[in-house]
């Protein structure tokens, strides 16, 4: 479901077999530290945009293109389509179990069903917890159902019924007159309860609540252990997470006999349509998904899922198109989470720092779905020749888990760095020192060098001289962590450049902007490839009826899955308007450029056409059509590497951490747009400081409810929790692919709350191994130290 | 709050305005002001509003808009459903996100927290009042120029707080600033780019 840099490896078909090769020379890695590497190409690839490469738009920093639509308001989201853009449209709304653990006995809608204005009712007649949205369709009744079939809700906020009318206000007045009779049963929300054998069971099916996973190994983890001069052991602890995209997940639904169109909030049209196409049983020819502009998701809009299936299910009841948008406690009961996690870690070294053994057993809970694992990262962060690595989910009466942004990782991430910062601390060792001993063997690995202008900008070297503050209660660290993610970004994706005979150039995609800055990056690549201002590409994405396939978003693949095939769409189109002028420049099409606009034989400059006048010789629009091929080996499975540093100033008296700076350093290849990637690691660090400082879904265990699923109690950072960020990008180019990039969005966020605990631990001279670092924590922590 | 049969708890906050738009008679009187004197004669003088559908204008960038509605819907809803304004957000409804800030009469306020009967008489402006055709205000262009957007959606509310606050302190200092978009959430994480765009405006 969600293309991690696990999931994606496997996702891919290589077709190299049949291909043609060729071989190309390129020039990658640190302009300061060239290398020329060799590498096999099927026979259509572009030479890489290599260290030679002469670039004129990517690699400069440029505002998004959308900038003004967005700032006017015009931009069109999911949420803002309305009865004027579709006359008769609909609002669906959906009663959801108040209950954790209910058995229904009766829902009856008749009197909501007679409310003027309400043009459908449905009603969830039997099963529970609905993780494949298309179990939920196929339960549902008109009603009134009294005598309901083995209905179980088993956690809060789970589909009881739905409600489809005029207005909004009449759609919840009929939520309210829908009769449903519980019958409530034990429940458990806390993950540590649920692990015990007499916790009542979430579902019924399972022979426990709890589900391990297989272990990663490597090694023989007992001969590590005994190999160490120094081990760590320690158990941490993490919150579950709350998504909180700004829109919330919302789709508008159009029926036209039997064709289906959804304007939906999702990151990915492509996944989205063919979930419809699946649960409704249409061919996908006849199902249209449209996402011109969303506003976030986080990895929490995968799929169609039940607001995707349920719009377009009350549409085609209503006869009439229809709106389903989550309010936000919907969001935060039903609409995904990060899970929570206790890891038990221990870690062996050698007295001069080398890691001779890991080991890591986990849990967490997902709620009433799967996948809370947090290993993931402990495997590739650092060298370590014995490992061990454990994770279990816990089941617990609690909304489902979604992926959240490099899921797994910043839970893990908070785990090693604290084991390693505790290992250099009794190895007397500075921690980035150890670091450094446990580098892993890859190649174009520019670690050492993102350390080095971290270490600096932080200013590294006064580390030593912090402390507290004479005179004030006040106290000063500063800490460390190295963020990995595995690279994705690979095939299928599909573009098409058209040049029209006016000059204008289209290049389009089904490829959806989730606010990152995917659409620039499209014009930045078509513009750069054609050898036009930027001004003159127009881009097309985020609609399935272009029939151009592109990665849906998640696990940090999406601009370096869809560029190269961006370039080769280019290079194709512009192969055939060289075709079409070469004549009237008396040269071949092959000895063609086109720079700055202009098109002129290679070496003959005076000589030249303009865009324009070389566009109107087209007579008919003429497109190229690109593929992505897949990515060079080895190169294609390097991870994304980070460094992130953190300056921090505790208040030993209230316990107020305060993070004064962050420095983030990343990596991604080549970057293709320098305004855009920066926001985007300025924005993963500020979730990173949410995660470290703030950010906690909090459940009542007795009534079984998230007590915080609102904007108040749920707390993020804000303008005045803002620390000074620094990005830094350091751009060792990869040739596993033409453009010579990789991706950013999720390394940013990685090692930014293990960054801050680590200072916190330097700043007190003690270690608070729970997430988030509280006042309360803080403060219990120093009074632990006082007493001991 | 008292339970419904469904056994939801919560007091539907609809519910509560529909109520309260009954009792609270005239458009213009707070719903939890202390009564001025003489207030009891005046509500006396007012027939209630509603529940049934009643006459409203908005005053929404300089055009007078005519609608019919009931007295619970809130100027939000007026805006993006009924007027098709949907620049101004929604995303919480409770005042806690926002993004659906407007300005009524200059002042920068929660839009899903007003009634639209009670932003009659009162100049309302919105995200799309602020460019003149394709030239957009500063604050706009400054957002574009600094990359104070992501996904865009917290934007418009943004820019509204912001437009409040440099309307009446053109030269707002750094911590007016942060003040000013505290109680707007941006979950990409715009901010610091945020905080920049308003500074450059501030600057002149």
């Amino acid at each position: 479901m969600y293309p991690t840099g696990r999931a994606g490896k496997a996702a891919r078909s290589p077709q190299e077999k049949e291909i043609k090769k060729k071989k190309l020379k390129a020039k990658v890695g640190l302009s300061q530290n060239p290398q020329v590497v060799e590498i096999e190409v099927p026979e259509s690839e572009l030479p890489v945009w290599d260290l030679d490469a002469k670039l004129k738009i990517v690699g400069k920093g440029v505002p998004r293109i959308e900038g003004p639509e967005k700032v006017t308001g015009q931009a069109k989201y999911t949420l803002d389509y309305t009865p004027v853009d579709l006359p008769g449209l609909l609002y669906a709304k959906v009663l959801r179990s108040p209950y954790a653990h209910a058995r229904v006995e009766s829902i009856d809608a008749s009197r909501a069903a007679a409310l003027p204005g309400v043009k459908a009712v449905v009603l969830i007649a039997k099963g529970s917890g609905f993780d494949a949205s298309n179990a939920l369709l196929d339960v549902v009744s008109d009603g009134p159902a009294l005598e309901p079939q083995d209905r179980e809700v088993i956690a809060e906020g789970e589909e009881v019924a739905v409600v489809a009318a005029e207005s909004e206000a009449i759609a919840e007045d009929a939520l309210e007159l829908i009769e449903v009779k519980y019958v409530r049963l034990p429940h458990v929300v806390d993950y540590e309860e649920a692990r015990r054998p007499e916790a009542p069971r979430v579902h019924k099916e399972a022979s426990s609540n709890v589900v391990p996973g297989d272990p990663q190994t490597a090694g023989d983890i007992e001969k590590g252990f005994k190999e160490a001069d120094v081990i760590i052991e320690r158990t941490l602890r993490v919150p579950v997470l709350l998504h909180n995209s700004a829109e919330p997940h919302a789709a508008v639904a159009k029926w036209e006999g039997k064709k289906l169109t959804v304007w939906a909030s999702t990151q990915g049209v492509n996944g989205f349509r063919e979930d419809l196409a699946k649960a409704f049983k249409l061919d996908k020819a006849d199902v249209r998904v449209i996402t011109q502009h969303m506003g976030g998701g986080f990895g929490s809009k995968f799929g169609m899922q039940n607001y995707g299936g349920l719009a377009a299910l009350m549409a085609r009841r209503a006869g009439a198109p229809v709106k389903l948008a989550y309010d936000r406690h919907e969001e935060n009961q039903a609409a995904g989470n990060r899970p929570n996690a206790t890891m038990w870690i221990k870690l062996g070294a050698k007295k001069d720092g080398r890691l001779t053994a890991l080991h890591c057993r986990a849990y967490g809970t997902a709620g009433v779905g799967r996948d809370a694992s947090v290993t993931g990262m402990m495997a590739t962060v650092y060298k370590c020749p014995n490992l061990r690595l454990e994770d279990s989910d816990v089941y617990t009466n609690a909304g489902m888990g979604m992926p959240m942004r490099a899921p797994g990782y910043p839970q893990g991430s908070f785990a090693i760095e604290s084991a390693m910062d505790e290992l250099a601390l009794e190895l007397k060792m500075d921690p980035l020192e150890l670091r450094r001993k446990n580098f892993v063997d890859l190649p174009l690995l520019a670690l050492e060098e993102m350390y080095q202008v971290g270490a600096e900008k932080i200013g590294w070297s006064r580390r030593g001289e912090l402390g507290p503050k004479p005179g004030s209660p006040l106290r000063r660290g500063m800490g460390m962590g190295t963020a990995v993610w595995g690279n994705g970004a690979g095939p299928p994706a599909a573009s098409r450049v058209t040049i029209a005979p006016d000059g204008s150039v289209e290049s389009a995609m089904a490829v959806q902007d989730l606010g990152v800055g995917t659409r620039t990056l499209v014009a930045m690549v078509t513009a750069e490839e054609l050898g036009v201002p930027l001004e003159a590409v127009k881009v097309s994405i985020g609609d399935t009826s272009l029939e151009l396939i592109g990665p849906d978003s998640g696990g940090s693949v999406t601009a370096l899955s869809i560029a190269p095939a961006i370039r080769l769409a280019a290079a194709a189109a512009r192969h055939q308007l060289f075709q079409k002028v070469a004549p009237a420049l008396g040269a071949k099409p092959e000895d063609l450029v086109c720079d700055d606009g202009k098109i002129s034989a290679r070496g003959r400059p005076g000589q030249a056409l303009t865009w324009k006048e070389a566009a109107a010789k087209l007579g008919a629009p003429v497109s190229g059509h690109g593929e992505r091929l897949p990515n060079v080996a080895p190169y294609g499975d390097l991870p994304l590497w980070g460094v992130q540093f953190a300056e921090v100033e505790v208040d030993t008296e209230t316990g107020l951490v305060r993070v004064v700076k962050v420095v983030a350093v990343h990596e991604a290849g080549r970057v293709i747009n320098r305004t855009t990637f920066e926001s985007q690691v300025q924005g993963g660090v500020i979730m990173g400081l949410g995660y470290a400082l703030l950010e906690r879904r909090t459940m009542d265990k007795t009534e079984g409810r998230v007590i915080n699923p609102n904007l108040e109690d749920y707390k993020m950072i804000g303008p005045e929790e803002l620390p000074e960020i620094e990005t830094v990008i350091v751009e060792p180019i990869t040739p596993a692919n033409n453009v010579g990039g990789k991706g950013i969005g999720e390394p940013c966020t990685v090692p930014t709350a293990a960054a801050v605990s680590n200072a916190v631990a330097h700043a007190l001279g003690i270690r608070v191994y729970e997430l988030p670092l509280s006042p309360d924590r803080i403060l219990d922590a120093l009074a632990a130290k006082k007493e001991a | 709050m008292s339970k419904t049969k469904n056994g939801k708890q919560k007091l539907s906050r609809r519910k509560f305005l529909k109520t309260a738009g009954m009792a609270s008679g005239a458009a213009a009187v707070c719903l939890f002001a202390k009564p001025a004197p003489g207030a009891k004669a005046a509500a006396a003088k007012h027939q209630p509003l509603g529940p049934g559908q009643v006459e409203v204008r908005l005053d929404v960038n300089g055009k007078v808009h005519v609608l019919k509605l009931e007295p619970r819907v809130t100027l939000v809803e007026a805006l993006r459903e009924r007027l098709n304004l949907t620049g101004t957000k929604r995303t919480c409804d409770h005042g806690e996100c926002g993004a659906c800030t407007v300005l009524l009469d200059g002042r920068a306020v929660c839009s899903c927290m007003t009634l639209a009967v009670n932003a009659q008489g009162k100049k309302i402006i919105t995200i799309e009042g602020l460019a003149q055709g394709k030239l957009l205000a500063r604050l706009q262009k400054a957002f574009v120029e600094h990359d104070a957007l992501q996904c865009g959606f917290c934007t418009p509310g943004m820019i509204m707080s912001l437009k409040a606050l440099l309307d009446q302190h053109p030269r707002a200092t750094p911590a007016q600033i942060r003040a000013a978009i505290a109680g707007n959430y941006c979950r990409c994480g715009a901010l610091p780019n945020i905080l920049k765009a308003a500074s450059a405006v501030a600057r002149g």
